[in-house]
């Protein structure tokens, strides 16, 4: 694997990490019926999802073409 | 059928599966089809969770649960108990005109995350007072009880709008429709949550 591939697959390694934790936050928050679980859900979930998201994207975006 | 938080469960379990495949074997995404699968697993996935989540957590927090959970609540939820039918929520609640799990909801519709942004702020400050403020004793609305609210259900009811006090002038039904005479506070139904004097009243036991 060259340097760009192992750039990329590092990448996708952290926004799938971010993506997974993201998720089980998402999971616990639906385990109750309280304010601090939508909190939860809206503010921790989702900033994990949309900083994995935004790895994943910044991934796509600086792989560079071959030459 | 399964419930929409079942299947939101299985999403996000299919979801973790995915991106655990992914995870361990990256150099998948070289070919077209991995690229695909990357898209799907790290994009598109994520966005529907989460906006299937939102949707979930928006039906949930119309619950009366929801509303009750903060101990400052407590006293209301108990005045949704009061034996007394003159007690405009406790009858409501006790003869089922409102659904009682979401006996807060329907009539406050626009309170908090149900409002404006101004009111959305005004649910994040509820729970900072929660949790690390004071609250103001005794607790107000911020505005005052819009006849709105009551409308949406009486409006067009025979019993409201044939009702001998509403018609005993041309005035005032035009009036409390255009929330200048309000239902709540001018005199008519002004027996509301009284949580003050709970402690003075009797209650009713809803059956299990």
């Amino acid at each position: 694997m060259n340097a760009p591939e192992q750039s990329m697959a590092r990448r996708l390694r952290i926004s799938g990490v971010l993506i997974i934790l993201g998720l089980l936050v998402e999971a616990l928050s639906l385990v109750r019926i309280h304010p601090l679980a939508f909190l939860g859900f809206m503010f921790i979930g989702g900033g994990l999802l949309a900083a994995g998201m935004i790895v994943y994207l910044f991934a796509l975006v600086s792989v560079v073409p071959p030459s | 059928m399964p419930s929409p938080t079942t299947l939101l469960y299985l999403l996000i379990g299919a979801s973790i599966l995915l991106i655990a495949f992914l995870i361990a074997r990256p150099s998948l995404t070289a070919s077209r089809g991995g690229k695909q699968l990357a898209f799907v697993v790290l994009f598109l996935l994520p966005v529907v969770v989460a906006s299937m989540g939102a949707a979930e957590h928006m039906r949930r927090s119309e619950q009366t649960e929801f509303c009750l959970s903060c101990h400052i609540m407590a006293s209301y939820g108990q005045s949704l108990h009061i034996d007394d039918a003159t007690y405009i929520p406790a009858a409501h609640f006790q003869n089922a005109r409102i659904p009682r799990d979401q006996a807060c909801y329907t009539c406050h519709t626009d309170y908090v995350m149900y409002g404006t942004i101004g009111d959305k702020m005004r649910g994040l400050h509820h729970v900072y007072v929660q949790y690390l403020g004071k609250a103001a004793v005794p607790i107000r609305l911020y505005t005052p009880f819009n006849n709105r609210e009551c409308l949406h259900c009486h409006a067009g009811a025979r019993s409201f709008e044939e009702g001998a006090v509403h018609n005993a002038d041309p005035s005032i039904m035009a009036a409390i429709k255009a929330n200048q005479l309000s239902c709540m506070s001018s005199g008519c139904h002004e027996n509301i949550h009284d949580v003050a004097h709970l402690s003075q009243l009797k209650f009713w036991q809803e059956p299990k």
